[in-house]
């Protein structure tokens, strides 16, 4: 008894305050994702990374609009989306208080618009992410001036490329005049 | 991947069956150096794995079904054993089932461990096991379409929900306490966070038998898995298959695709995968420990455990960024080092367990009442484990040396310091034992890994996804091993998941170990196998001479179970 005693007298206090003071978490917690639509380049990567498909991406064509959602109620915390991001758009937070009064604000977006297709003029990809490769290429191999001459390329859409792509083929052409 | 010849273990049960039952043996492959699946023609299950089980000292892991028509145009089976006798290794026993008759023999009454496992491919396959004893669903709900097999392939999506075909359940449940609350915590699993149903049929103040209902929350995650997810996410559902041991339900599947596909995980990764179990372990054992010292009204040792358990949580955040779900596993590895002011944290936190816990365990073990309420109660008896293969500390105590760490090694275990803790009281007394045992090997393996930590690699990557590949994966969780057997399909998606928590083999001796006890030792012996069985919420009491039912609130038992006064059944 006396024993017990010693020990409940040496544990002291071992509640915390919380919620009238702030509770620490460890510096690796895995909190809410941060999503800085800045940074971001509407690539997708996440929303193909995201086990539980908390992360999803709507894409509008006839308003050359992509809205990338995360819906936080669906979020696993894995950290999966913060590990593919390719230009650290998306961080996982130290907040965990996640808890909302109305289920519409469980849901965070961005919009960004979509570049139109240099010959047929259908938006198909974020205008962020062709600037994105071309900086990239900038950076590698290319001077500023000859990554920006291939812009007209990168901006052509996947179908008119193809078409392209055949038209350069000797019989494809002979095929195509019929 | 083939096995060569040579590092073929098992090949002696093989020789044995090929002996035994020459006509029954259709084929024979090692879908690892140490598991070998063996197909046979369907007259000769029962004695093939009868013989397996007792004259070769073969456990009944699992057993399942997968609807392999668009494969092979037929059902199939797999009983999967444990061989740990002298050459220990998996055998799995298949048969083929005739996709017209549906039919094949029951194992069960050769092999009493069968009968769970038998239902329930009943229940999801609609193949009939030709003389199972126990025809009820198991899984199915009593509103479930008779003809609607939820796991064959052309039946249904995972997230159709069929009409309930009665809206009058079955089973007649009474309830006199009033008001009835619901709680829908959890899975099917492990430590059964579910609604289960218990009767226990009493004689005044004595259990003569009981019996229990199960699965009100069936989650299908077999189904979700093999519909919706691609095969590498998976590892995180089988995080989320239970609350306690989520994370040894996941190197259980990853380590089972793993297998199938050959990969070698790095021996560092081995390592943080061993470290992550035990401090699930040390969670979880310090839990149930802190269960018992309230179950026998030593509250504040209850209190206690649970302030003191605070720090393994504490642990599992700092190492991995969570408490619980620590999503740390992915297929050929982990995703996170362990860096260096971690590992000194995790040391420190480590010393102050054991330095805190020793004292709370000295004194729960000097409780007078622990002895009185835990020796004698709940016996397992030996012969009883032997016929329905129970895991973890419940079979641990009862005399047998049986560990999957030990006996079948995985992640870093073949180099990790701990004992295997066996004691023979068959009661609720030795489990608690083995657990204590266990708590402090626990933190041994963590310390010994850390300071051992090999260089290399976290994660191998780039290996060949070979379709319809398929293997057996397990870890030991702290209640008992979890099984998954994982078979690829042609989509990146899994065509057959398998996973059984530990809990689904406890259940059915729980019956045996019920019986000749008291009324007031029922939540006592429940808990002892350590199940979550906080939403066991109601408990119904048959007195079978007077033919009278009551129904107790669960708390109600659980107050009489510590107070031992004012029996409810008055
Ligand atoms: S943390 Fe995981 S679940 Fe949440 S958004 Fe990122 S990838 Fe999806
Ligand atoms: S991966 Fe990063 S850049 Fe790409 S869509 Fe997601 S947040 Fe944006």
């Amino acid at each position: 008894m006396f024993k017990l005693l010693k020990i409940i007298r040496g544990a002291g206090e071992a509640t915390e305050k919380y919620p009238f003071a702030p509770f620490p978490v460890s510096p690796n917690f895995r909190g809410k994702p941060e999503h800085s639509p800045a940074q971001c380049i509407a690539c997708a990567a996440c929303v193909t990374a995201c086990p539980p498909n908390a992360l999803t991406m709507q894409t509008n064509t006839a308003e050359g609009k992509r809205t990338w959602q995360l819906n936080i109620g669906r979020c696993i915390f894995c950290g999966r989306c913060e590990e593919v991001c390719p230009t650290r758009a998306i961080k996982l937070s130290q907040e965990f208080e996640l808890a909302v009064g109305s289920k519409a604000d469980l849901l965070q977006r961005a919009d960004f618009t979509l570049t139109s297709c240099y010959c047929c003029g259908s938006a198909f990809a974020p205008a962020k992410e062709v600037d994105y490769a071309l900086a990239l290429l900038a950076q590698g191999a290319l001077s500023a001036e000859q990554a920006e001459a291939m812009r007209p390329h990168l901006e052509t859409c996947p179908e008119c490329k193809r078409k392209q792509a055949l038209a350069s083929i000797e019989p494809a052409q002979a095929l195509m005049r019929g | 991947m083939s096995v060569a010849e040579q590092s073929r273990i098992g090949r002696n049960y093989i020789a044995g069956l090929s002996e035994k039952f020459p006509a029954a043996m259709l084929e024979v492959e090692w879908q690892t150096a140490d598991q070998i699946t063996v197909t046979v023609k369907p007259d000769a299950l029962p004695e093939v794995v009868s013989w397996l089980y007792y004259d070769q000292g073969g456990w009944l892991s699992v057993l399942f079904g997968n609807d392999e028509r668009t494969l092979n145009g037929s059902f199939a089976v797999y009983y999967v054993l444990s061989m740990e006798k002298d050459v220990k290794c998996w055998v799995t026993v298949r048969t083929l089932v005739d996709p017209v008759t549906q039919e094949y023999p029951s194992v069960t009454p050769k092999v009493p461990a069968a009968v769970w496992g038998e239902r329930e491919v009943r229940d999801m396959y609609g193949l009939r096991p030709v003389g199972l004893p126990d025809e009820r669903r198991l899984v199915l709900p009593d509103d479930w379409p008779e003809d609607l097999y939820p796991l064959r392939k052309d039946t249904m999506g995972y997230n159709q929900r069929p009409a309930p075909t009665t809206d009058t359940e079955t089973y007649q449940f009474v309830n006199d306490g009033g008001e009835s609350r619901v709680v829908p915590l959890g899975p099917l699993h492990i430590t059964s966070d579910e609604p289960g149903h218990f009767r226990l049929f009493v004689d005044g103040e004595d259990i003569v038998d009981a019996d229990y209902r199960m699965f009100y929350v069936h989650r299908g995650m077999e189904k979700l898995a093999e519909t919706r997810m691609g095969y590498d996410e998976v590892t995180f559902l089988a995080d989320r298959v239970c609350g306690i041991c989520g994370f040894t339900h996941s190197v259980a599947y990853a380590s089972s695709v793993e297998n199938a596909l050959g990969i070698v995980v790095p021996p560092r990764a081995q390592a943080i995968r061993s470290i992550f179990l035990e401090v699930e372990r040390l969670h979880s054992h310090l839990l149930n420990i802190g269960l018992a010292s309230h179950f026998v009204g030593f509250d504040t040792g209850f209190m206690q455990f649970f302030r003191v358990r605070e720090k393994a949580m504490t642990m599992a955040e700092l190492l991995t960024g969570a408490r619980k779900t620590y999503g740390m596993n992915v297929i050929g590895g982990v995703r996170r080092d362990i860096l260096k002011d971690e590992r000194a944290k995790t040391l420190k936190l480590c010393a102050e367990l054991r330095a805190e816990v020793t004292p709370l365990v000295e004194m729960l073990m000097e409780t007078p009442n622990l002895k009185q309420r835990t020796q004698g109660v709940g016996r397992l008896d030996p012969k009883v484990a032997r016929d329905f293969s129970p895991v973890g500390p419940a079979i641990r105590g009862s005399g047998f040396a049986r560990d999957i760490r030990v006996d079948h090694p995985y992640a870093a275990y073949a180099d990790m310091p701990f004992g295997l803790h066996v004691l023979d009281g068959c009661d609720v007394l030795s489990r608690v034992l083995v657990r204590v045992k266990e708590f402090y090997d626990s933190l041994a393996i963590i310390e010994h890994a850390l300071h051992n930590m090999p260089e290399g690699p976290l994660l191998i990557e780039g290996f060949a996804y070979t379709p319809h590949k398929f293997a057996l994966g397990y870890a030991e969780a702290p209640r008992g091993e979890d099984i998954h057997w994982s078979m690829l399909g042609d989509n990146q998606k899994l065509f057959r998941w398998r996973c059984r928590a530990p809990t689904y083999a406890n259940w059915p001796p729980l019956r045996y170990m019920l019986r000749g006890n008291t009324v007031s030792d029922a939540p006592l012996i429940v808990a002892s196998i350590d199940p979550c069985y906080s939403c066991t919420d109601r408990v119904t009491l048959i007195d079978v001479k007077k033919q009278k039912a009551t129904t107790v609130p669960y708390q109600e038992i659980e107050r009489y179970g510590r107070e031992r006064k004012d029996s409810p059944l008055k």
